[in-house]
Parts: structure tokens; sequence; C-alpha cells
């Protein structure tokens, strides 16, 4: 690969790049899925293809193909060093990336089982006992019981003299449990909904998820949901679940961080930020309850990697300590805009894609509060878990969430079931109404292997470490 | 890049290569070229060219799928061999019907919606649609964003059932964002650059941008809407997601169910899914190289009857319609060339009927709460105004809604005559401006 690497710098350097990088990427995948006591997919796929990245009189330019070759890397880095003279009729000026030490080695990820070494019959094994759990509930007239696993490789070199190599292995599995009666769907999934618990790591993530053993409880739950109350229209005390929160990280707190979004990069898709550069160390993003992390380094998680795909090392930062904005997520490209250096966020989904400003684990700090307690203290609320529904504004601000499942809370006690209540709220108003967040006893990393963001579209990898939370006086039951 | 021709030889030699009871090889080739700005200036302009292979391959009636974008003969083979060691150790789906048969599925026309205009947008091309649209924006001191996009597609089809289909379609894709103190939208698709204009879609972009500046609240509650083509779009794309395919009718999932023959909606929505119509960007054939039909989704209110393909045909005892999604998928049958059928009003005519109510360009972010309802909610972004007495009178921060789609089509009043593409050439969707009576909405942003 060093040589392919070197031939395709060389031709964009000689094609006049000031700056060139490439990336080779192989991955290889397989899913299964199991529904209603039949196997639905069983899918095995392999991707294998470089980009070259090219900087020609300030401006970028990008060119890819499938499949790797010296000849290849020469014209793939011609087209890119073409392509970037094109860009460079509608410029403002010539753009500047932040110093980088040339970085070189090599990073594997943590796993313990190599999922492709896992019997085929053994996978469909741990499904079918999970999905015939949940066909176990009557009133449960759609199951589902999946696994994912990913192998990435990927080689990256640029004309700065970085060439890394880097190999890690995704898993994920979930199960999913549908009950329908009278024109109503309602749905309870575990570990995580849209695709189950993901992790950096090997079978034996999916083993540890235990997904035949909670299927009876989240078969019971759905079922119990078609008789549940409705959520009540008001406002009150709201305590999130660890899942739901990592969701509210992302959408509320990690999207709006990012720096190429702040900067306008994204505005006619993903949108802007209500985030502006002056409000780095001057911004009271939330209450001193929120302390928020971007940790590149956590093992076994999602955001975890050895260097960028700028080849950026790996580390950790705080975004919101104790309230307080003290960073952004940001990349060559746009961390000189505040005078830093980049912490390394630029991520691509494959090697047919650019990379972009990505979170990595974006994590909620855990605080003190046991669960029990938390619910103790609070008079009337709500306890909701799982998300069902995701939406937000262009700058991040005007939020709706609904959520599988729900709990009243009245005198500190957990009370009635409630079905697919929402909330709503503006963030920094609700950042602000924090006043509890659970212990680390209570914290877990949660994956998310379906976070969209430019154009091509691309579905980026992250992380969110959170506890549960509570909120006070918010919106819920819009529109019920 | 590959042509439909050497596509099919390429899906027939992998069936050759499969030794299976059945085998099905889907190949598909692109070559897309996107021009992304920002601030003003490009910020990103990427090029890219791929080639897939899809082998279904069948034992019995156990199924197996495999996938590689890497074309040497070593790994086609490993590509297919990998989909019968699958199908090997799948269990028996006794419900899986065989793929389709060509005589069956009639056979599959070789088609060509690839115009040579969408082939040679080249990088510069783009650059200069740009630049227009900048020029638009800076001159009134705004700032633009947005994409030019060239793309070709070419699909090929193949199983050992005798159907072999192939086609290539193109499109080409504008957006545009101005922004100031508002902002303002405009965007394009079609086959080919004919009808694009970019200075004139800069232009547009920043009208609504300067109409937009110091925008207003709005209490939260139930109001009549015009809803442009952008985000009517968005509402049939959601009505697709949960509810018109055999799938979700089937598990009971989807509104149509129990609902067939039931006037759910205004006489004045029609909505179908039309591939074969000249005017369709999308394929003639689905990813099982069957023969798309025109299928009427909706007419004049009421539900008809949702799309099939080979699996969901035989389950739910109709005809299949050929709208299979590449296997496997979860989603079942899916319409990617939707349209809703045309009225006689102009859309300032839709403007001009209402007392009190809002304008909307464009939605941000829908995502569904309650499927069968198709219970929405998302935003409204660059361009929602109020209006007053059958006139745009003020422009509004961006609206939150939440809003069932079957009701709110319940209480369309007004369908505009003139139509608009919006999506990709993939999945596109031909849509009017509407006005709908009755449009909840539920909240505003800062």
């Amino acid at each position: 690969m060093k040589e392919v690497i070197a031939t395709a710098l060389n031709a964009a350097q000689l094609a006049g790049a000031s700056y060139a990088d490439v990336r080779i990427v192989d991955i290889s995948s397989e899913s299964i899925l199991v529904t209603g006591g039949r196997v639905e997919a069983i899918e095995q796929s392999s991707s294998f293809g470089m980009g070259v990245r090219a900087l020609v009189n300030g401006a970028w330019g990008f060119a890819a193909a499938s499949g790797v070759s010296a000849s290849k890397a020469s014209d793939l880095a011609k087209q890119a060093a073409a392509i970037a003279r094109s860009s460079a009729i509608v410029q403002r000026g010539p753009l500047r990336l932040a110093e980088l030490k040339p970085e070189t080695g090599i990073w594997i990820g943590s796993a313990l089982k190599d999922p492709f070494d896992v019997l085929l019959e053994d996978k469909l094994a741990l499904l079918f006992a999970a999905d015939e759990a949940l066909r176990a509930q009557a009133q449960v007239s759609i199951t589902k019981a999946s696994c994912s696993c990913h192998r990435f490789h990927k080689w990256f070199g640029s004309t700065e003299g970085t060439l890394t190599e880097q190999s890690w292995t995704e898993t994920g599995a979930g199960i999913e449990a549908y009950a329908v009666s009278g024109g109503e769907v309602v749905t309870r999934s575990y570990p995580n909904s849209f695709g189950g618990g993901w992790a950096q790591a090997g079978w034996e993530h999916v083993e540890g998820l235990g997904l035949a053993e909670e299927a009876p409880r989240v078969a019971q739950e759905a079922a119990a949901l078609l008789s549940a109350a409705e959520c009540p229209r008001g406002t009150c005390d709201l305590i999130i679940g660890g899942s739901q929160m990592a969701l509210q990280v992302h959408e509320s707190v990690g999207h709006p961080l990012e720096l190429d979004r702040v900067l306008g990069e994204e505005a006619a898709f993903a949108g802007t930020s209500w985030v502006g550069l002056g409000d780095l160390g001057a911004l009271h993003y939330g209450s001193d309850h929120m302390t928020v992390s971007a940790d590149a380094t956590i093992p076994g998680s999602l955001g975890t990697f050895g260097w960028d795909d700028e080849g950026v090392p790996a580390q950790r930062e705080l975004l919101i300590d104790r309230g307080m904005l003290t960073g952004f997520l940001s990349s060559r490209e746009t961390a000189p805009e505040i005078g830093r250096a980049s912490n390394g966020c630029m991520r691509a989904d494959g090697w047919n894609r650019i990379p972009l400003v990505r979170m990595t684990t974006v994590s909620l700090e855990p605080g003190t509060w046991d669960f029990d307690d938390l619910v103790a203290d609070t008079e009337h609320g709500l306890y909701v878990e799982t998300n069902n529904s995701w939406s937000i504004d262009d700058r991040r601000l005007n939020f709706q969430f609904g959520c599988e499942i729900g709990w009243e809370i009245e005198n500190g006690k957990l009370g009635r079931m409630i079905k697919m209540p929402n909330y709503t709220g503006i963030t920094p108003e609700f950042w602000a109404s924090c006043d509890a967040v659970c212990s680390e006893k209570h914290w877990d990393v949660w994956g998310l292997a379906n976070c969209g963001k430019g154009e091509p579209m691309q579905v980026a990898h992250v992380a969110h470490g959170a506890a549960p939370a509570r909120f006070r006086n918010v919106a819920v039951g819009v529109g019920r | 890049m590959l042509s439909a021709k050497d596509a099919l030889e390429l899906a027939a030699h992998a069936i050759a290569f499969t030794p299976a009871d059945e085998a099905e090889a889907l190949v598909s080739a692109e070559q897309n070229a996107l021009t992304r700005f920002a601030n003003n200036r490009i910020n990103q302009n990427v090029a890219e060219q791929n080639v897939t292979l899809s082998v279904r391959a069948i034992v019995g009636r156990r199924v197996g799928v495999a996938g590689t974008d890497r074309m040497d003969e070593r790994s086609i083979k490993a590509c297919c061999d990998a989909a019968v060691a699958a199908a090997r150790m799948a269990p028996e789906d006794p419900a899986f019907p065989g793929l389709p048969q060509a005589t069956a599925a009639g056979a599959a026309r070789p088609s060509d919606r690839a115009h040579a205009g969408g082939r040679g947008f080249d990088a510069e091309t783009r650059a200069e649609a740009v630049a227009a649209m900048v020029d638009a924006a800076r001159s009134h001191g705004l700032t633009a964003a947005g994409k030019v996009r060239s793309a070709v597609n070419v699909l090929a089809v193949a199983n050992s059932q005798g159907i072999g289909a192939a086609g290539a379609i193109s499109g080409i894709q504008a957006t545009v964002l101005a922004a100031g103190a508002g902002t303002g939208w405009a965007s394009f698709l079609g086959r080919d650059a004919s009808g694009f204009d970019p200075a004139a879609l800069g232009i547009q972009a920043a009208d609504l941008a300067i109409r937009s500046a110091n925008p207003g609240t709005l209490d939260a509650g139930t109001y009549p809407v015009v809803l442009a083509p952008e985000a009517v779009a968005d509402i049939l794309d959601f009505l697709a997601y949960t509810g018109f395919s055999a799938k979700a009718y089937a598990e009971e999932r989807s509104f149509m169910s129990k609902h067939v023959g039931d006037e759910l909606m205004s006489p004045l929505v029609t909505i179908f899914d039309d591939a074969p119509a000249p005017h369709a960007l999308g394929m003639t054939f689905d990813y099982e190289g069957v023969p798309k039909k025109r299928v009427v989704l909706i007419e004049n209110g009421v539900v008809r009857t949702p799309v099939t393909d080979s699996y969901w045909a035989v389950r739910t005892n109709t005809e299949n319609t050929g709208h299979a999604l590449p296997a496997p998928n979860q989603f079942g049958p899916m319409p990617l060339d939707l349209e809703m059928a045309a009225g006689d009003a102009t859309g300032e005519e839709l403007v001009a009927r209402v007392k009190r109510g809002v304008y909307v360009t464009r939605f941000h972010y829908v995502n569904v709460e309650d499927p069968i309802r198709v219970t929405i909610t998302g935003m409204t972004r660059d361009g929602t105004f109020l209006i007053e007495d059958g006139r745009l009178t003020r422009p509004l921060k961006n609206l939150r809604f939440t809003q069932s789609a079957i009701d709110a089509l319940r209480s369309c009043t007004g369908v505009s005559s003139t139509r608009q593409f919006v999506g990709t050439e993939e999945s596109a969707t031909l849509v009017p401006t509407i006005l709908c009576e009755e449009f909840a909405i539920t909240g505003q942003t800062r």
C-alpha cells in the first residue's frame, strides 16, 4: 500500500497540488436479520477502494474509485488536482491548514473474538433464541432480532509525511417487538432502537448483550404499551434515560459544536449552529451540572481511533466545563478560525467520501446521583426511555424527541406506564434546566451507527457516554 | 464507465458462477460528481466511480446475499460463493416464492434515460453554475451555499429464471440557500440541464432571503398552510416510508391497512407511482428486474393498493407491481417515482384563498412520531411567511409542526397546476404546491 500511496502523492504534487492526502479503505461487513421466526437477511459484503484529496491554488478537489492500483492512484490524483483547479474558480482566498507534525504508525482496535470467525449457525442460534422469546408474548405480532459486524482496514498518507495504518472491528445487535392492535402500533427495543447496541469490539459484545434474556421483558413492555396511558400534555420535570440522553447530547450538543457547521460550511443541508465563534469561553451552554467531553481514546467506543482522516492523533478535550463552552469539534481547515490546532474529528465513511468534522465519543460526564434517589427526589414528573423519533431545527435550537416508553412520577415513585411520550425544548433553556445527572454507576457509552451528514450523504459511527439526567419544567405531550 | 450492456453481461456472468438452485445478480455502476459551496466559495468538490455486484443465491427455499465492489474474476467468484454459503446456512423460508420469472413479469425493455447532457456536466461547468448562483447572492449582500450535482447510474439485473434488464439514468441537481438577515431557497432536479438556470435559481433564493429578514413570532395553533413542492414531497415520502409498502400493509403497520376503498383524504388528492411515464427520471424496472407498473395509491382521496414485489405480491395475493428494493431489505417494496396529481390553481391563487395562515417553502428534519396516523414532526426553514387576507405579509421564525399527514391531506382544498421534481433521479417525487386548511403548528424556534 505504501507504494500506491506514494504514487498518488507524487502524481498529485506533479499536477500542482500544494498538499494532498490519500486514503485506502477495505471494509468487510455481515448483517443478519431474523424476523417472526424466519431469516429475512443474511448479507455479506466487501468494499475496497481509494480516494485522493488535493489542494491546488488554495482549493480542494477529491476523486475516488473502487479498486486499488498504482495506475489508478495516479489517475485519481490527477483528477483530484483538476477538480481542485475548477474549485478555484469560485474562491475567496486560499484556505490554510492548521500545523501538524507528521505521524507514522499502526493502530489496532481491541476485539477479543473475531465476529467473522464465529460460525453462522451460532449467530443464527443466538438470534432465533431471542426472536422466539419475543414471540412468546401473544400480543406481539412483529419481532426482529439482528446482528451486524464490520471490519475496517485503512491506510492514510499525506504529502507532509504522515503514513498510518489502522484496523478495527465493530459489532452491533438488538431486538425489537411490535404490538399492533386497533389501528395502533407500539414498539419496544433493546438495548437501543434504530440498530441496537454497538461497540468497537468483537463477538463478545453481542454475547454480552443477553438478547434472549432481555426478550421476555421487552415483549411484555411492548404488549403493555397497547393499553398504556397517552402522554399528558403540559409541563413537568423530566428524567431522561441513558440511551435517550445519548441522542439528546448528539443532537443538541454534538452537532451544534461541529466547527464546520458553526462556520456555515454545512448551511444548505444539515444547517448551521446557534453557537458562534465568539461564544468560546463566554457562553453558558447549560447549568453547572453539564460537563461534556469529546474523547477518541475510550476503549471499545465507536468514536475511538488512532488518527483521524487527516492524520491528527486521537485525543480528549472538554467541550463544555460545568456549563461553560470551552471547545469545538474541529479539523485542520476549521481549527485556525479559533486559533487552535485540530482536535482530530475529521472522518469519512468510506474510500469514496471526503472527511468531514464528525463527533468522536461526545459524552455528558457523570454526576453524583443514584437513579432511585433521583426519582425519589422528583415530586411530579415523567421518566422516559429509548428513542422513537427525533427532530431539531437547522440551528439546533428547537428540538422534539419521541420515546418508546415512559412512566409517570408522583411523589417520588414511578407510576403508570405512558405510551410514546414526547418532549420539546429550546437547547440552551433546556440544558440550563438540568439539575441532576446520575453517577458513573449508571453511565454507559452508547454507540450510534447512523449519524448522517454531508452531501453525498455519509453515515458516521459515533458514540456518547451518558447517564440518566433530570430537567425541570419541560414541555411534554406535544400534539396529543 | 460501465455501459448498461456491459453491466448486464457482468450480471449474467455472475449468475453462471453461482452454484445454486436459483440465482440473481444485480450490477450497479455510478459516475457521480458533486460540487458543494458555502460562504460564497466552493468548499467541497468530489467525483466518484464505482461498480458493485450483489448476488442472491437460493438453495431450496434458503436465501443468502453477498456483495462486493471488487470486480476481478476471483472476487466475483468469491462473492457468488459467499452468497451460496450463506444460503446453505440459512433456515428454510417456506414463504419464499422463488425468483420472478421473465414470462410472468413481462420482458423488461432496455431503457436508457441517461441524457448526454448529464454525462457531460464536468467540474468546470459545475463551477460556472456555482458562480452564477453565488453572484446572485453576493450582489444583494448575501452569502450562498448549496450544491451542483451530476450523476449517471447504470443498473442491470439478471436471474436464472430468464430475467435480464438493464438501463441507465442521469440527473442534474442543484440547490441554493441564500442567507443574510433571513434565508431563502431554490432547487432544480432534471434528467439533464435543460431548464436549469443557475442565475435564476440564485435570484429566487436571494429574493426569498431578503423577504425573510427580521422574522416574527406566531402562536402555536392550527392554521391553514400553503405548502410549496419541497414540503409536499416530504409528506409524500413519509406516507411511502410508513404506508405505501405491501409489507407494512400486510403487517397492519400502514394507514392503508383495512382501509382500502375508504376516503381518508380530500377528493383533490391523487397519489401514484409512475416510473413508466415518459417524464419519470428513475429506472423502468425494479431491483428484481421486473418492469415497474403505474400504481395508484390514493385516488381522489380514496385508499387504493400498496406497491408490491415478488415476495409481498404472493404474501398479499396481489399482482407484482415491480417495486422491489435491493435484497435483502427490511422495508419491503417501495415506490421510488411518486407523483401527486396536479390541480388547476396557481400558487398565487392558493395564497389568495387564505384569510390568515402560513406559507412554507420547505421543511427540515422531519421524522415520524406515530406511523399509523403518519404523525410527523419537523421544522420549517428558508422562507416561512404569515399569510393575511390572501397576501404574504411578514416573515416568521421557523415553526415546529406536529401533524398527521393523512389529516393534513384530508383538509386539502387546493392543488397547483404546476409541479416540480424533488429528490434525486433515483427517487424523484413530482409534486405541486397545495393548500391544507388544518395544520398544527406546535412551536417556534428562537
